[in-house]
C-alpha cells in the first residue's frame, strides 16, 4: 500500500481552496457584466425579437416568447405585466404600497402607487432595479437600449396599453418631478444609472401609440 | 510557512469571499448598483 505523505494532502486541499476562492470571486466580478454579453449575443445571433436592429411589435414578441418558453411568466389579459421587445423583456407588474418599496423593487417592475395607472390616464410610473445579485436580475438592466419610437406594451387589468418611446434622458437622483402627475397620458419608466455608481436616474417616457 | 498554516489562511479567504457574495446578495444591490 502506498503511503501518501501528510504534507501532500494539505497541498491538495490548498489547491482546492485556492480554486474555490478564485471561482467565487470571479462569479462576483463577472455577474454584473453577464447581461451585457448575453444581450449582445442574443441580438446578433439568436433572438427573433430584434431583426436588423429593429424590435418586433409587442403582439409578435408575446407570441414568440410564449412559444419559446411556455412555462415562464408571460404578461397577458390575465397577468398584468410589461412587454418590451427591444429589452427582451416580458415581466410581471409588481403592485404594492410605498412602505414596502425596497422589497417590491427587488421583486421586479414596481408600479409607483401614488402615481397614476394606465386606465386613469396621466403619468403611470414604473421603477425597477438596474442590476441586483438577487433575482430577477435587474429587470431594467437594458433600459438604456430603448430608442425613440420603440414599442412598449403594458397589460393592466385585462387590457393591453401600447406606448411608443418619446424620450430617454438622465436626471439627478434628487429629481422627483418624473413621478409627478401630468395632464397628458404617458408611461414613465426609470432605473438607476450609471451601473457602478447610481447617482443618477435613467428616465424613459413613452406616450400612447395612437397619440404619437 | 507550513502547508497547514496556508490551509487555514486560504480557508479564511474562502469564507470571506462567500461572505462577500452573501452580503452583495442581501444588502448591496441598491447601494452599489441600483
Amino acid at each position: 500500500m502506498k503511503i501518501v505523505p501528510k504534507d501532500n494532502a494539505w497541498r491538495r486541499a490548498n489547491w482546492a481552496l485556492l480554486i474555490a476562492i478564485i471561482g467565487v470571486n470571479m462569479y462576483v466580478i463577472a455577474l454584473p457584466f453577464l447581461p451585457t454579453v448575453s444581450y449582445r449575443w442574443q441580438t446578433t445571433h439568436k433572438t427573433p425579437l430584434i431583426q436588423n436592429n429593429k424590435p418586433v411589435s409587442v403582439a409578435k414578441a408575446s407570441v414568440i416568447l410564449a412559444k419559446e418558453n411556455p412555462r415562464a411568466f408571460h404578461a397577458d389579459a390575465e397577468h398584468d405585466g410589461l412587454v418590451i421587445p427591444r429589452m427582451l423583456l416580458d415581466t410581471r407588474l409588481i403592485e404594492g404600497p410605498e412602505k414596502n418599496s425596497f422589497a417590491l423593487l427587488n421583486m421586479g417592475a414596481w408600479r409607483i402607487p401614488f402615481a397614476s395607472s394606465p386606465d386613469k390616464g396621466g403619468n403611470t410610473v414604473i421603477a425597477g432595479h438596474r442590476f441586483s445579485y438577487t433575482g430577477p436580475r435587474g429587470v431594467f438592466y437594458y433600459l438604456d437600449k430603448l430608442r425613440v419610437g420603440d414599442e412598449i406594451g403594458l397589460w393592466y387589468q385585462g387590457k393591453l396599453y401600447t406606448y411608443q418611446v418619446a424620450t430617454s434622458r438622465t436626471v439627478p437622483a434628487t429629481e422627483v418631478s418624473v413621478q409627478q402627475p401630468t395632464d397628458d397620458t404617458r408611461l414613465t419608466l426609470y432605473t438607476c444609472t450609471p451601473l457602478w455608481n447610481p447617482k443618477e436616474r435613467l428616465v424613459v417616457v413613452a406616450v400612447p401609440k395612437e397619440a404619437s | 510557512m507550513s502547508e497547514k498554516t496556508k490551509f487555514f489562511i486560504l480557508l479564511f479567504l474562502l469564507l470571506l469571499s462567500i461572505w462577500l457574495l452573501w452580503y452583495l446578495q442581501k444588502n448591496a444591490q441598491s447601494i452599489l448598483l441600483g
